[in-house]
């Protein structure tokens, strides 16, 4: 860009405080809010996530090959300590949970529960299970536990027990015996929905193993550390554990969740780009405006010899220059509402009145804002080309005007 | 002329009232009072519910705990439908369709059949001697017999905590009430129409009334029974089964 | 007094075609966006309730007393009676039966668990009903239709034939043997992985239940009103002693689904809205302060302060209705345009998958904006009010300058 007309713009931004300041404050506010935005929405996504992967699925699972088809909980790992070896020892594990499921009939009497029995360890279990923290009565499973019980809130009622009960499980064995264990009710979860309270019940692994008569282990299941990370590590695990077992990433455990998420993604896309409209249209004519009311002194600089092309650039070098301020501005409006937003959230509790369970999870209204590496350049590049979009009709203009109908008469 | 003190000597035995059973013994003989290595049994089931009664009638033969071929001869409309249990599988026979199903493991699981038992309660090997410690609770004038009281040894896997047993002087079981492991009483079983069966003097009627479900009750009824006999080779095998009987 | 003010401010805007144009673009164009947000928000959440109610759910179901606890096959009720005296009621636009009963089928020898649902054809045929992705096929007598990955787990092919083994409704065994017709994918996940679809009547045969069912779906012509009609359906005399509900009561986490989305919409649209306010507000602040010049020439020829304060602020007015109304009509219109078409997100977004399912539903991403007259005047309010503002407060600056610094500016 030649000298002059930078010179010019920086000489004209830095002259008209107002126009200047009012500028740069309209771009500051469109990209603050548009920054608050795609927080919001990016949290909203991780909200999800989260709340699926902790309430039981996990980020990760080892797996025997063939049970994502089957589904069948009596299949076991072909390797089961050297999976869980390995998964413990992979980088960027928060817990891995080894597991034993059974389908299962509790009993008190004549009163009958059908439950999926899941054989636990129970200090990976404390931090791999949000509703291994949500025991009302008792406690959760000591490790050492033998012959123990943690149920639901619902399991309890419908078969009219309390803490110390004992309870028959009965469930098909080894080929297909019926075996049957007493277990000893020592906590009783409660989840806030009755759908999820019958998902609740656990025992020490040792049960499950002597109940089922199968030994070894059903399944895996990992924490990451970032859940974002589970492609990479994915393929990290698989290659260290035999053919034998298969390691799942959480989307393929519960595709359900994951096509809501990426619908909502989908559906937060369409919101970006409806937002990032308003704001450009907000800085285009804002822009537009104030170089309307500029015609004589654009008439002035073409008479004076600086016309045509170079007031284009002017007109432009002033919009970038604009734009950058204002993207700073937008940041430091922005950045910090994000960062509390990322930090605070937004508890929609109060509103809704409660948390929400479906699709096998609860999930506190809570939304954390995200607050990433992407707030940069999202910032700059939407801020620089509004204005730049918005400087181009108006430098066209001035360009075309000529300078002596628009000096003739102040309009 | 019957000397005076045999005469007081037999009054006074009357007077004093029949003794204490021996608890050990006569809950071997409640063990083993229907139990044979072998067996063939023609039996009514009625299971009434609120809303149905249904009565069917099968012909059951059984060899050991682990082999066992129910034919149901009534209603018409299942008759010939067969279940074989050997060892851990069960098969259904279906006439109508000429099929033969087997059952998955998941679905053995549950009442068996739409009645008050649970497969636990037809497969499980129970013991009231092995299981519980007996004694004896209090006699009772009518029906004349005793109340005996079962608590479920500790470590015993199973749904009662307690059994109060009213065994007959007959040393027939008249009434059995089982208490789950919170000692409510869940269910009551009752004894009656003693009558010859495969040789044995024993209760042909079983009625299972559970508790708080009013209106459902289960009976079960031997009509007759042989004990102990000899089975051809055959007997507990899918081609038996399929043939229509 | 009033008159020749609005004269000249007419005359004002008219004079300054490409202001005025500019400030009419600015607000209209921010409106139309909002009113689109709007739009599609309502469309959002109006998609959520329909594809919740859809095949499985309903607006208002009938059950028999206790069924819905324990699922018992034999809690069933006599279906005609209820069907003619529903099928009565004005605000209903459609009502069936269905039968779900737990059962054990067979190709060969091996059994596997599934369910088999009793349902009328012709109904469910409809866009709302369990068959409508199943190709026009329906079940009929023998000919079944069973989900899609209840086939493939079991090799279960179209032709294939099937034993089922179910408990009829009193007591008995129920068994006969069943023709596959075809396999579908139906909206409900459960259907798929368990589902054999029978005809009713078929399937009251099998069961021993004679003009019989476990369950009545409804559908209202305003899903809105399914609290009423469930109210006024248990009124019915047919109806004694039968369970009635609506949906938000047989599946109140659903509702949570829905409202837990509304509510984070709703903030957005609030952040929406407070980008275009800023939008608008910037232009006309803009706009106003770079007539400086301008307005200090009134001035300096005699025009009380007062007067020009009245000036702009009818100015504004007039921009600011103009303009809301002229954004509202084309936000009205780009929303009528989207809800003909629908908007498919899939497509919207380059590719993706065109269905998805969640919670045990499968719907497709295609949803139909619409809005509220509500939504229209609050935010013409809105913007409206903006405008003003915005131009009120630059207005007032420049009134109180002196005029020969306002002619410098």
């Amino acid at each position: 860009m030649a000298t002059a007309e930078l010179t010019y713009a920086v000489r004209s931004i830095r002259r008209n405080v107002r126009r200047t300041f009012l500028s740069v404050l309209g771009i500051a506010i469109g990209c603050s809010l548009l920054l608050i935005v795609e927080s919001f929405n990016r949290g909203k996504n991780e909200l999800f996530a989260r709340a699926g992967a902790e309430s039981g699925t996990g980020h990760l699972r080892v797996t025997p090959a063939g049970w994502r088809v089957k589904r069948d909980p009596r299949m076991r790992l072909a390797a089961p300590e050297e999976a869980l070896r390995r998964a413990r020892a992979l980088p960027g594990v928060a817990v891995a949970a080894p597991r034993i499921r059974a389908q299962a009939l509790l009993a008190m009497g004549t009163h009958v529960v059908p439950v999926e029995l899941t054989g636990v360890d129970p200090a990976a279990e404390l931090l791999a299970y949000r509703y291994a923290r949500k025991v009302t009565a008792g406690r959760w499973l000591d490790p050492g536990d033998a012959g123990t019980l943690a149920i639901g809130r619902a399991i309890a009622d419908r078969l009219g027990v309390e803490l110390g009960d004992e309870l028959l499980a009965t469930t098909v064995g080894r080929s297909g015996r019926i075996e049957s264990a007493m277990l000893r009710v020592v906590g009783i979860v409660t989840t806030g929905s009755e759908e999820l309270d019958l998902t609740v019940s656990h025992a020490p692994l040792a049960d499950l193993e002597r109940l089922t008569g199968l030994g070894g282990l059903g399944e895996v299941t990992l924490m990451l550390s970032d859940w974002r990370s589970f492609d990479a590590a994915r393929a990290a695990l698989q290659g260290r554990i035999g053919s034998g077992d298969e390691v799942l990433t959480w989307p393929e455990l519960a595709p359900d969740f994951v096509g809501h998420m990426k619908q909502d993604t989908d559906t937060s896309r369409l919101v970006t780009a409806i937002i990032l409209l308003v704001v450009l249209i907000g800085v285009a004519s804002a822009q537009l405006a104030s170089v309307l009311e500029r015609r004589r002194e654009f008439a002035v600089l073409s008479a004076l010899g600086m016309h045509g092309v170079r007031l284009v650039r002017v007109v432009l070098a002033e919009g970038v220059a604009l734009g950058l301020v204002g993207a700073l501005g937008g940041l430091a409006l922005g950045g910090p509402l994000a960062w509390l937003l990322a930090h605070r959230g937004v508890d929609f509790t109060r509103l809704l009145g409660r948390s929400y369970a479906f699709g096998g999870t609860v999930i506190d209204p809570i939304v954390y804002g995200d607050f990433g590496a992407w707030i940069l350049p999202e910032t700059f590049l939407v801020a620089v080309v509004a204005t730049t979009l918005a400087s181009l009709y108006p430098a066209w203009f001035a360009a075309r005007s000529d300078p002596a109908q628009a000096l003739r008469v102040a309009q | 002329m019957v000397p005076l003190s045999s005469l007081l000597a037999l009054a006074a035995t009357v007077a004093a009232g029949p003794a204490p059973p021996d608890v050990d013994r006569l809950l071997a003989r409640m063990d083993d009072l229907y139990r044979s290595r072998s067996s063939i049994a023609r039996m009514e089931i009625t299971v009434t519910t609120p809303r149905s009664v249904r009565t069917l009638r099968i012909r059951a033969w059984t060899r050991g705990e682990e082999e066992a071929l129910v034919v149901v001869e009534a209603p018409p409309r299942e008759a010939g439908t067969a279940t074989l249990r050997v060892g851990e599988n069960l098969w259904n026979w279906l006439p109508r369709i000429a099929r033969t199903i087997r059952v998955p493991p998941s679905m053995m699981l549950g009442s068996w059949m739409g009645t008050d038992f649970t497969n636990d309660d037809l497969v499980k090997e129970s013991s009231l001697r092995k299981d519980f410690v007996a004694k004896v609770d209090r006699r009772s004038a009518e029906p004349a017999g005793w109340w005996l009281t079962l608590e479920a040894k500790p470590g015993v896997v199973g749904r009662w905590a307690r059994i109060e047993l009213l065994v007959g002087d007959d040393e027939l079981p008249i009434e059995e009430r089982h208490r789950d492991r919170k000692g409510r009483l869940a269910r009551t079983m009752r004894f009656d129409e003693v009558r010859p069966l495969g040789g044995r003097r024993i209760p042909s009627r079983m009625v299972l009334v559970p508790e708080g479900d009013p209106g459902k009750k289960t009976e079960m009824r031997y009509l007759e029974a042989r004990f102990d006999v000899a089975l051809p080779e055959d007997v507990f095998s899918l081609s038996r089964l399929e043939r229509s009987r | 007094m009033a008159g020749s003010t609005l004269t000249l401010a007419w005359r004002n805007l008219w004079r300054n075609r490409r202001r005025t144009i500019l400030a009419l673009m600015a607000i209209g164009l921010s409106q139309a966006l909002v009113l689109l947000f709007d739009g599609v928000l309502r469309g959002y959440g109006d998609w959520m309730v329909d594809v919740i109610t859809g095949p499985m759910l309903g607006h208002v179901q009938v059950h028999a007393d206790g069924w819905r606890k324990d699922r018992a096959l034999d809690r069933t009720f006599p279906v005609d009676p209820p069907l003619r005296a529903i099928r009565g009621l004005p605000e209903v636009q459609s009502a069936h039966a269905r039968i779900y009963a737990p059962a054990l089928g067979a190709v060969g020898q091996e059994g596997f668990a599934l369910l088999v649902v009793g349902v009328e054809p012709a109904a469910e045929l409809g866009a709302h009903g369990l068959l409508s992705g199943a190709d026009g096929v329906s079940p009929s007598g023998r000919r079944v239709l069973v989900g899609r990955s209840l086939a493939v787990a079991n090799g279960l092919a179209v032709g294939s034939e099937v034993a089922l083994v179910g408990q009829g409704a009193d007591g008995s065994l129920a068994n006969d043997l069943y023709v596959v017709a075809g396999i579908v994918e139906t909206p409900v996940d459960l259907v798929n992985r368990m589902g054999v679809l029978m005809a009713l009547d078929e399937a009251q045969g099998l069961l021993a239940m004679p003009g019989e069912a476990h369950e009545l779906v409804l559908r209202a012509g305003d899903p809105g009103r399914s609290k009423a009609l469930a109210a006024a359906v248990a009124a019915l005399p047919e109806l004694r002693g039968l369970e009635v509900l609506d949906w938000k009561r047989i599946s109140p986490e659903l509702v949570g689904l829905v409202q837990i989305v509304q509510v984070s919409w709703t903030f957005v649209l609030v952040l929406v809205f407070l980008a275009a306010a800023a939008g608008v507000a910037n232009t006309m602040l803009m706009s106003t302060f770079e007539r400086t010049h301008e307005l200090g020439m009134l001035l300096a020829l005699g025009a009380g302060p007062g007067r020009l304060v009245r000036l702009l602020v009818v100015e504004a007015l007039a921009l600011g209705l103009a303009g809301v109304l002229a954004g509202s009509a084309l936000g009205g219109a780009l929303v009528a345009l989207a809800h003909e078409t629908g908007v498919n997100l899939a497509e919207l977004t380059g590719g993706g998958p065109s269905q998805i399912s969640f919670a045990g539903l499968r719907f497709s991403l295609t949803f139909y904006p619409s809005l509220t007259a509500f939504d229209v005047v609050t935010s013409v309010l809105g913007v409206a009010v903006v405008s003003l503002l915005a131009a009120l407060w630059p207005a007032v600056r420049v009134a109180r300058l002196q005029p020969t610094a306002a002619l410098r500016a």
